[in-house]
């Protein structure tokens, strides 16, 4: 399906790197995230330009296995090999980088990229509840806008950072505005079309631009729920994706989702709705509204990462949904050992049917998962007719 | 099993057809009758096995195309079959056919040629939950392909061969590669053939065995695809999660084709 806002996305996407280049040699400093961890604030408040450095093809593995164990994720291999390989056209653009102590993965192959550019690795604690968590996170916080001023040549001032937030707070705002309008049903876009779109929104250039774009987003999709245009005529399956995996490039497994007949409506995650509607806190020092709300990001990283599940059991009534989709890239120990707790939530507590695949990025399993996802899409057609079955059964015994 | 259907019901029949990744498997079925089957080799071509599978029925049941009211097909090779009504994972069709069998099973192990899965399902026969396993060939029929041929003895005879095992060798690998090497490095060093075999099967049975807990085991549990002709491991599988499978009436490795003809009566 054709979205009106699609040429301009894709306008700043094509030429994205020659559009960095321009705004460098405009004076622009461009600073690069490998994660929902990364305090962007703080880049936006050093006027420097965010960009996402995430891996998510097959492609460049290959060459991140002549360094890196073929048994890693293929998200840490293919951000590496991007960034070695000279295959991803903005790495070189980077001025520098902020990261997290997220996984054991991502932080050992840091300390390898790291020999390449500039990069600041902020520890992050992986038990946020701990009252000293947030102590140390903010030390943290306040280390890497060191960091970005020193590498950036600039200084940071409060009322600055109080313009990133309000600057990120407005882009969170209408992401979430457009994340909210697939609560419509039927929904007004496919998941696919939707990871497309939103992957490439991630990335701009100027930021006013940037929040006018999202805005014609958000309202496009609103007014297609208001003139009743779907993306299928009859809808099948509301799915939930939670997990890993809901980006482009990676978008085998969705796509096998729509192809079956089912439509994802929601996602929770990197890439979802749960990263969008939480807000920095306006009324607080700047700093330390940055540090509280990046230390609520859910992550199976995190222990005992407990919003999470009180996010998807809200979700999955918010969004009235069929069935929840769990995805973990092969070999992400953090996600698949979680996932038995996602699925006694969503199978034994909110009755829903639950699949887990764990895949990675190349081709060769689709075989296997179109199996896995038809027969999933069986298993919530039983499971609907089950509860029209037991409705039909007590309104005749409420009858008679 | 006696026809409970209409007068008349035995002239016309329900065909399901289901080709996986080693056999292709074709049932015909009229009411509660189970007309005939048929096993073949998958081949390299799933469309044309489909035809061989559709004219063995035929053969076999002495009707003509124009009997076969519906036609259902399962498996991997679902998709290259042009000639039947309508497609159905294997997995709901496991969960039907052994539903028909037996109403009380509520637990489906099915081990096949590329794969293996525990479908959980509900009164009426439907899919509740399933877990697969993890897409190499650790704990499937192609596994036990490989061990037989490391072996040396035919796949029929891996399972009397183990049951004379006094006492079973332990077998780390699950990777029907590395469970090659392993076997033959078990036979230089003078295992015996007897031992290896049940080494294996135990090990296979730990395996699937804890796919199965993962999702729960529920009621009466059938044991079904090719791989449950072995019954050293079926014994050794029942051993692990402390059941008894159901007894079924027919070769285990038709009970996802039976299951594609119930859903295929189903449909008109």
């Amino acid at each position: 399906m054709e979205f009106e806002v699609t040429e301009s996305i894709q306008d700043v996407h094509t030429n994205l790197a020659l559009q960095l280049e321009m705004a460098k040699d405009g004076g622009k400093k461009v600073v690069g995230c490998l994660c929902s961890y990364s305090p962007t604030e703080l880049i936006l408040a050093a006027n420097a330009i965010p960009v996402g450095l995430c891996g998510s093809t097959q492609e460049p593995i290959a060459k991140a296995e002549e360094i890196l164990s073929a048994d890693q994720c293929p998200k840490v291999k293919a951000t590496f090999g991007r960034a070695i390989g000279g295959t991803c056209p903005l790495f070189p653009l980077a001025d520098c980088i902020i990261s997290e102590t997220t996984c054991d993965g991502r932080k050992k192959m840091y300390e390898l990229l790291e020999r390449y550019v500039p990069m600041q690795v902020m520890d992050l604690p992986q038990k946020p509840e701990e009252p000293a968590a947030f102590d140390h996170w903010l030390s943290e916080v306040e280390k890497a806008k060191c960091f970005l001023e020193k590498q950036l040549d600039v200084i940071i001032t409060d009322e600055d950072l109080a313009r990133g937030i309000r600057m990120m707070n407005e882009q969170r705002k209408l992401m979430t505005r457009i994340h909210y309008s697939r609560k419509q049903s039927p929904s007004p876009i496919s998941g696919l079309d939707f990871a497309n779109i939103t992957s490439k929104l991630n990335y701009y250039v100027d930021h006013e631009d940037y929040l006018n774009l999202l805005s014609a987003f958000a309202q496009e999709l609103e007014e297609r729920n208001a003139k009743n245009i779907h993306a299928s005529g009859v809808e099948g399956p509301r799915i939930l994706w939670t997990g890993l995996g809901n980006s482009l490039g990676c978008n085998k497994v969705l796509r096998l989702v729509e192809e079956s007949g089912g439509i994802v409506v929601c996602s929770e995650g990197c890439g979802g709705v749960t990263r969008t509607e939480d807000l920095a806190d306006e009324t607080l020092p700047p700093l330390e509204a940055i540090a509280q709300r990046y230390l609520r990001v859910t992550c199976a990283c995190m222990t005992p990462n407990t919003q999470r599940f009180e996010d998807l059991e809200r979700l999955c009534a918010d969004f009235d949904i069929d069935g929840v989709i769990d995805l973990a890239w092969q070999f992400c120990q953090p996600f698949e050992i979680e996932s038995y707790r996602v699925r006694e939530l969503v199978r034994d507590k909110l009755g829903l049917p639950f699949l887990h695949v764990t895949t990675d990025y190349s081709a060769q399993d689709e075989g296997q998962l179109k199996v896995r996802i038809e027969g999933f899409m069986e298993q919530i057609e039983a499971s609907k007719q089950r509860t029209r079955k037991t409705v039909e059964n007590e309104s005749r015994r409420i009858s008679a | 099993m006696q026809a409970k259907g209409l007068q008349g019901e035995t002239e016309v029949m329900f065909v399901g057809i289901d080709i996986g990744s080693r056999a292709a498997k074709g049932v015909a079925l009229s009411g509660d009758i189970l007309l005939c089957s048929t096993v073949l080799d998958s081949g390299v071509h799933p469309g044309k096995t489909g035809q061989l599978v559709l004219e063995d029925l035929l053969t076999q049941s002495g009707k003509k195309k124009s009997d076969i009211k519906f036609i259902v097909g399962t498996g991997y090779g679902r998709v290259s079959l042009p000639f039947v009504d309508s497609t159905l994972t294997e997995l709901s069709c496991h969960a039907a056919g052994a539903h028909f069998l037996n109403e009380d099973i509520r637990t489906v192990i099915d081990i096949g040629g590329q794969d293996s899965k525990v479908i959980r399902l509900d009164e009426d026969g439907n899919m509740l939950d399933f877990i697969m396993n993890d897409k190499c060939a650790a704990g499937t029929g192609r596994f036990m392909e490989v061990a037989a041929k490391a072996l040396e003895i035919a796949l029929g005879d891996l399972s009397s061969t183990a049951g004379k095992s006094v006492c079973p060798c332990e077998v780390t690998s699950m990777c029907a590669v590395f469970a090659e090497s392993e076997v033959i490095s078990l036979l230089a060093s003078g295992q015996k053939p007897s031992d290896i075999a049940a080494g294996l099967h135990r090990s296979f049975a730990r395996r699937v065995g804890a796919m199965a807990k993962r999702i729960g085991i529920n009621g009466e549990v059938a044991f079904v695809g090719g791989v449950a002709k072995n019954e050293d491991l079926g014994r050794l599988i029942c051993e692990y999660l402390e059941v008894n499978f159901v007894r079924l009436s027919i070769d285990p490795q038709i009970v996802g084709a039976l299951g594609a003809a119930v859903v295929a009566q189903r449909s008109v």
